[in-house]
Parts: structure tokens; sequence; C-alpha cells
């Protein structure tokens, strides 16, 4: 219920507010001035100023100061030189950054579908009351995404490994009857986007899965019982009753895995030494770092971070879009 | 709630506290600079990593503390991307260290900064006493601005108990198709389960780097040209295709845990790589086998060839403090650079305690270096090492070595893969380092040398 509070106040609101102490007749004046409401209400925002005061120095700061960035050429120490349009035009004929892009799609396209149905599974799955050991469980499924990518990165080397790899050794021992040969996990193309996918999907499931359940806690019981009353089976529960409910936790977790997956950085920075062999895990985020930090083509890298944030900024409104029109 | 209601607060103590708060940010960059312990006048702090650090630490502070007794050395083992926080800290003005490492194929870029000072007026005089292919690398329009510290020359490390049991004699050993010869005979009479040398094809930039050095290559010209393409490069393709076809090659990706694993047991027999792969030999090899293992020098292109190259090491370099100069520190700076890598004894207790292989020539004359080593059943492979790297060939790194060099790294593995599908693998080699070339030039906007350039490092200065 929203309360609207206009020039058409409720006799029994205006009568209630003058019970108030004096302080509070304030409300009974409509609309002050924004720099009179700033100084009644001073306190409050000393209090928020904090954050507003990190948010614009750390935030919005380097964002308005990169974009600036996107129009000149600078290694971060000497002269900033102002270049207009010479960087973008540089990035239409550069190779590596569509090379950059298409292996982040590529790599999207192979992992987010997989963690989504696990991540909905094991929501679903934790959801159900009946079920024993769930925090066991979730727990199991979620600690990948607070455990330090280095370590994790380090375990799937060895895991990884096409001579001495416990993978290999299974695959290469219990299947060596059917002629099974080790499997290059991180020395073809192919199989490092593969290798790269299984460890995004191991690593963000638990995540997904978290805001799933969250999702799916949120829709009421009598919802599911009204349906049943009206003769729905388990599937149809589900298919009419839980997933148009989740649309928008199913929305806004497409729109972090896509931000993530367009900046995805960490992953290949150590499992693949920066996006290996050759080009095959080179994804953009990967890109960036290379032409900045270790490049220091700074211009360069921030005019690169400006057109990918366009595209993806572009892609999350029409998936918001998509999401609330099928509600 | 009103303003009535915060009256508890006293505005005097949010007031004071603001004013400590801006004091505080206002202080804290000078955090970077503390000053120096009692009883000594100058504070000289260092950055570094990994085994270089502990070498300052344990083996130069100590000597350097009787010899310039006033200086307060504070070596910081800071670990990785030591160079992105570098770069912040040369970008921010504060926060650099009076000296700092970096990696030899970094120097290029971050000397062409403007960050670090230039050293023409102190170190010009030691331009002779350095290995030419490592001082190269520290000049910016022919003036020093980094000191080379230690350098990697190659060779090969071999495990003798399995070169005896093959038969292989390593010193009949002398170019790469010798080596190659050898690398089949103990595939085929170990059935598959010996391979010559760990070389995986997702990433072999380093042996390329290796053979393109010893072979008069490079990725620059003297004049800065795209130089990927020359007979000397074509050549070194022509090798790596050799070495992976004739089936030599295990598939173990350099310097990982699998790497580390394959000093041990029988499935690699020899390791051809730079000297400062010999601490993590000792370290992880089957204690068993210590006084087994040899050194023989890197196969030469042709009978008669350069039988080193380089592959890695590292330099020092003085960041520049624009925001608080202070000439009294700079001085303290340089003279521990001076002290630490242009001195013979400092430069032999490095190498004496943390096999950091001296750039400094003078110090290769020590009788150290005539030493026999027991774990390589008593060679000497200081000289070993030592032995012609001041004919090693200079590279021109330019300031886009870094990422010329990735560029080649990312399109070998590409290389390798279409190379099986060639009918006419010279042709597929020399077009393959034609359009690499041709992309780091547009990257760079560079121009591309002519492919027949043979003595691209010779003709003019850049």
């Amino acid at each position: 219920m929203s309360v609207q509070i206009d020039n058409q106040v409720p006799a029994e609101l205006t009568q209630a507010i003058d019970r108030l102490p004096e302080g509070a007749a304030a409300l009974k004046h409509v609309a002050p001035s924004f720099g009179r409401r700033l100084w009644q209400e001073r306190w409050f925002y000393l209090f928020i100023s904090p954050f507003f005061l990190l948010f614009a120095v750390l935030g919005l700061y380097p964002l308005v100061f990169s974009l600036y960035l996107s129009f000149t050429q600078w290694d971060s120490i000497g002269p900033i030189n102002f270049v207009g349009l010479a960087n973008f035009r540089t990035l239409l004929l550069d190779g590596q950054f569509y090379n950059s892009l298409l292996v982040t799609v590529i790599i999207g396209c192979m992992y987010i579908p997989p963690m989504f149905i696990l991540a909905f599974g094991f929501a679903v799955l934790l959801n159900d009351q009946t079920i024993r050991l769930r925090g066991l469980i979730r727990a199991g499924v979620f600690i990948p995404c607070i455990t330090p990518m280095v370590v994790i990165a380090f375990v799937f080397q060895i895991l990884y490994d096409t001579k001495f790899g416990l993978l290999n050794w299974i695959w290469t021992h219990g299947f060596g009857w059917l002629g099974a040969a080790p499997i290059p996990w991180l020395e073809s193309g192919t199989w490092a986007k593969i290798s790269v996918s299984i460890l995004l999907v191991w690593r963000w499931t638990g995540y997904n899965m978290v805001l799933m359940l969250a999702g799916l806690q949120g829709i009421s019981a009598d919802l599911y019982e009204a349906a049943t009353l009206d003769g729905a089976g388990r599937f149809q529960r589900m298919w009419h009753v839980t997933v148009p409910l989740m649309r928008p936790t199913l929305t806004f977790c497409a729109i972090m895995s896509l931000i993530g997956t367009a900046f995805m950085f960490d992953e290949v920075f150590v499992l693949t030494k920066g996006g290996g062999p050759g080009t095959a895990t080179n994804t953009f985020g990967m890109y960036l770092f290379n032409q900045g930090f270790s490049d220091f083509r700074f211009g360069y890298a921030s005019a690169a971070a400006y057109v990918v944030a366009a595209v993806v900024f572009l892609l999350s409104l029409a998936t918001l879009r998509g999401g609330r029109s099928a509600v | 709630m009103e303003e009535a209601d915060m009256n508890w607060i006293p505005k005097a103590a949010i007031a004071a506290g603001l004013i400590a708060l801006v004091a505080l940010v206002s202080w804290l960059p000078s955090w970077g600079r503390p000053t120096p312990k009692a009883g000594t006048t100058e504070r000289v702090e260092v950055w570094s990593w990994g085994a270089a650090a502990l070498s300052l630490q344990r083996a130069v502070a100590p000597m350097y503390a009787k010899a310039a007794p006033t200086a307060d050395l504070d070596v910081q083992m800071t670990g990785t991307n030591l160079q992105s926080r570098l770069l912040l800290s040369l970008s921010a003005g504060v926060g650099a260290p009076d000296v700092s490492q970096l990696q030899e194929r970094e120097a290029g870029k971050f000397t062409r900064t403007g960050g670090l000072r230039n050293l023409n007026s102190v170190a010009a005089k030691y331009a002779d006493d350095f290995a030419p292919a490592f001082w190269q690398d520290c000049l910016v329009d022919g003036e020093p601005y980094a000191i080379p510290w230690d350098m990697g020359p190659c060779a090969v490390f071999y495990k003798r108990w399995v070169f005896k049991k093959y038969g292989v004699d390593p010193e009949a050993i002398k170019t790469w198709d010798d080596y190659i010869a050898a690398g089949k005979l103990m595939l085929d009479k170990s059935g598959g389960a010996t391979q010559m040398m760990p070389m995986s094809v997702a990433d072999f930039t380093d042996f390329f780097q290796i053979l393109m050095q010893q072979n008069g290559g490079g990725l620059f010209d003297a004049q800065g040209r795209v130089w990927v393409d020359s007979p000397q490069n074509r050549e070194v393709l022509a090798l790596l295709g050799r070495m992976f076809d004739s089936g030599i090659a295990a598939p173990i990706p350099l310097y990982g845990a699998s790497w580390l694993a394959t000093f041990k047991g029988e499935s690699v027999a020899s390791f051809p790589g730079a000297v400062w792969i010999t601490q993590p030999i000792k370290d992880n090899s089957d204690p068993a086998n210590k006084g087994d293992w040899g050194v023989f020098r890197l196969p030469a292109f042709r009978p008669g060839g350069l039988r080193t190259s380089n592959m890695g090491g590292s330099v020092l370099v003085l960041p520049n403090h624009p925001a608080k100069p202070d000439p009294a520190r700079d001085r303290a700076a340089w003279e521990f650079v001076q002290y630490s890598l242009c001195t013979v004894p400092a430069q032999v207790a490095q190498y004496k305690g943390f096999g950091l292989f001296p750039a400094y020539l003078p110090a290769l004359k020590d009788p150290y270096f005539q030493q026999p080593d027991a774990f390589f059943a008593g060679q000497p492979v200081g000289q070993l090492f030592a032995k012609d790297i001041e004919k090693i060939p200079p590279l021109n790194r330019t300031r886009d070595w870094n990422e010329a060099e990735r560029m080649l790294g990312q399109s070998l593995s590409g290389w390798i893969e279409g190379r099986p599908s060639a009918s006419d693998k010279a042709a597929y080699d020399g077009r393959f380092l034609q359009n690499l070339g041709e992309a780091i030039g547009r990257k760079l906007n560079r121009k591309v040398a002519p492919p027949d350039e043979a003595d691209g490092m010779k003709r003019g200065a850049a």
C-alpha cells in the first residue's frame, strides 16, 4: 500500500500531524525548496556523505577520467596527449580486440547455460524442506565462490595437467580399453575453453544458487497450495508458478553473469597464464589488462573498455526488458 | 529525527574528527618514505622479489652494512605484480622505492616512460663491463636508465643416468639436429617412455626466444622496424617444427608443477634452459640422483655456431621522485646499486648464495666460477655458462617488446596447430612470420623490415 501526500491531505492525517511534536511541523509545508530541505536534513546528509564522497572519488572520478583517457594517448607517467578518435579508429582495425570479444562470447555461451541449470536445480533441491543436510550442501556449493582464485587455479592446473593430471589419469586408466588418449586440457584451443568453462561453472554455480534460492523462498506457499488444489502436478507447478515468479531473479542473475563474463579476468589470468594457448582463452578482460597494465596504453585500453561497456549496457537493458515483458 | 535530537553530539568533536581525518589523509603519502634508522643518515628502500630479494637481504646487505655504515638498507620482498605497483607509484608521484628490480625484458617500456632516472653521468663508465646483449637492454638513445643485474645464459641440463642407460654421449651433441637425433634414439629405445625435453604446444615462446637470440634474430631491427620475418626466425621455426615432429617434446608447460615433477624419474631426459633453472632442479630432483646430473652447452644451429643464448634476467632501476626530490637519498640509492651490481665481491656472493648469474663481466673471472659443482658430478658449470656470453647477439627491445612478444606467443600455438596440414612447411612458416610481422606493425604503428633483411641489428642505431 502506498500513501500519497499531496495538496489534498486527508483531514485525519492533518490532525495527526498537528498532534506531533513541534519539530514535525515541517511536514505540513508542502514541497519546501531544495536548499531549505538540505539544511533541515543536514545531519542525515552528513552521516550518509562518506559513501557519496568515497563513491565520487573511487567510482565516479575514474569513470569520467577513463572516458577522457579514451580520447588520449597516455603511458600513465608521461604527459597525456589528446588524440581525438584515433584510439577508436585503431580499435576498429584491431584483430586481437575482435578475437577477445569472440572468445568471451564463446566461453559465455559454454558456461552460462549449464551454470544456470545447475544453480536452479540446486536451489529447487535446497528449497525442499524435506531434504536432509541442506546446510552442508548449500555450503558445499557456495564455498568455491569465496575460495581465492589462485588456490583454485593451482588445483585445477594440477587436475588438468596433460601428462600427470588426475583427470587424464582417470580417463586413460578407466577408459583405456576404449583407446582413450590423454586429453590436452590446457593445450588445445577448444579444450582450454572447455576447461575454463568447467572452472567457471564450478566457481559461480553457488553464487547464482544463493540468489535463486532467495527468489524461491520469496514465492508464497499459498500459490503452490492453490495450484495443487487446482489439480496442477509437480511439473505444472514448476512451469506455471515457479518459473514465472522467478523471472526477476533469473533476469538479475543473467545480467550479473553478462557483466561478469564481459570483464572476466582472474580465471584466465591464473589458469591459462593470461589467455593461452595462443589466444584461445584471451577474454576481453584479459585483453584490457594487457593493453593497460602490460603495454602501458591506458588511453587505448579506456577506449576499448568504453566500447564494450556500452555494448554490455545495451545488452543488459534488453535482458531487463525481456525479463519484464515476459512476466 | 530532527535537529533537536542531535544536540547530544558535541559539534566540536565532529569538527575535530573531520580535521583529524583530513590531516591523516594528507599525511598518508609520507608513509611511503619513512625516516632512516637511528645511527644512519640515508635510507635506501629497495623493491625486489624471489631469490633476487633474498640475495640482497642475505648476501649483499651484511656486506653493504660494512661498506656503507651510514646507509639504512630496507629490501622489501614485494612478491607478484611489482611492476603494476611500481607503475602506479610512478604515476602518482609518491610511494615509489629508491631502487627497484625489473625484468630485463620489461626494462624497455619503463625506461621510456620518463619515470626512471637517467644514469648516464654515473654509469656510462661501466658500458664495457657488461655483456653487450644485456647492456643494450638498459639504454634509451644510447644512455643507460637501468643497470644489468643477473642474466640467463643458456645450456642443456641433463640426467646422466638416463643418457647412460640409452647410450647417448652428451659431448657428441654439437648441433640441434644432433640433439633431435639423440632424442629420437631415446624415444625409440624407451618405447616412448622417455622424451628428450619438455615443450608444450600451448606455450613455447621462451624456446622460440632462446633460439631467436642464439641465431641472431629479433622482433625489432636496429631502426625499430618490425623484424619478425627474417631468415634467422624462419630457421628457428623450421627447427621448432622438426622438434615437435620428431616426438622428442613432452607436453609439459614450463615452470609449472608438472615441470618440477619431471626432474624426478625418467620421463624427460634433458632441459634446455637458462642458468636460473639450476636451483629448481637442485631443489626438486630426487636426492638419490645428486651428482648424477650434468650440463652441456646449448647445441648450435650449425657446426661451429654460437653455443649459448640468453633467457630472462633482471635489472635495477632508480625511480624518479618528482614530488620529494632528495639528492642525498638519490646518491645513496645509486651507491647501493653500484656496490651490488658493479663490484666483484657483491656479484660473486650473489651467485654463490642464490645462483644469480652476473652480467658484470669482471665477476666472471673470479676463481669461484672455475669451481666444480658436486651436484653436476664435479663439472665447473659456472665456467660453462660464462663462456661466450659476451658474444650473445643483442636485441632491440624498444618500448613495445612486451606487446610484440605477447602477439608472437599467442600466434605460435596457431602456427603449430595448422602446421600438420601444410604441404610446404617452409612456405607455411614464411607466410606465418610475414602475417605476424604485418599484424605487429599495424598494431604498434611501426614500419616492417623487408623479409630478406638478415643483419637487421647491424644497420645503424634506432
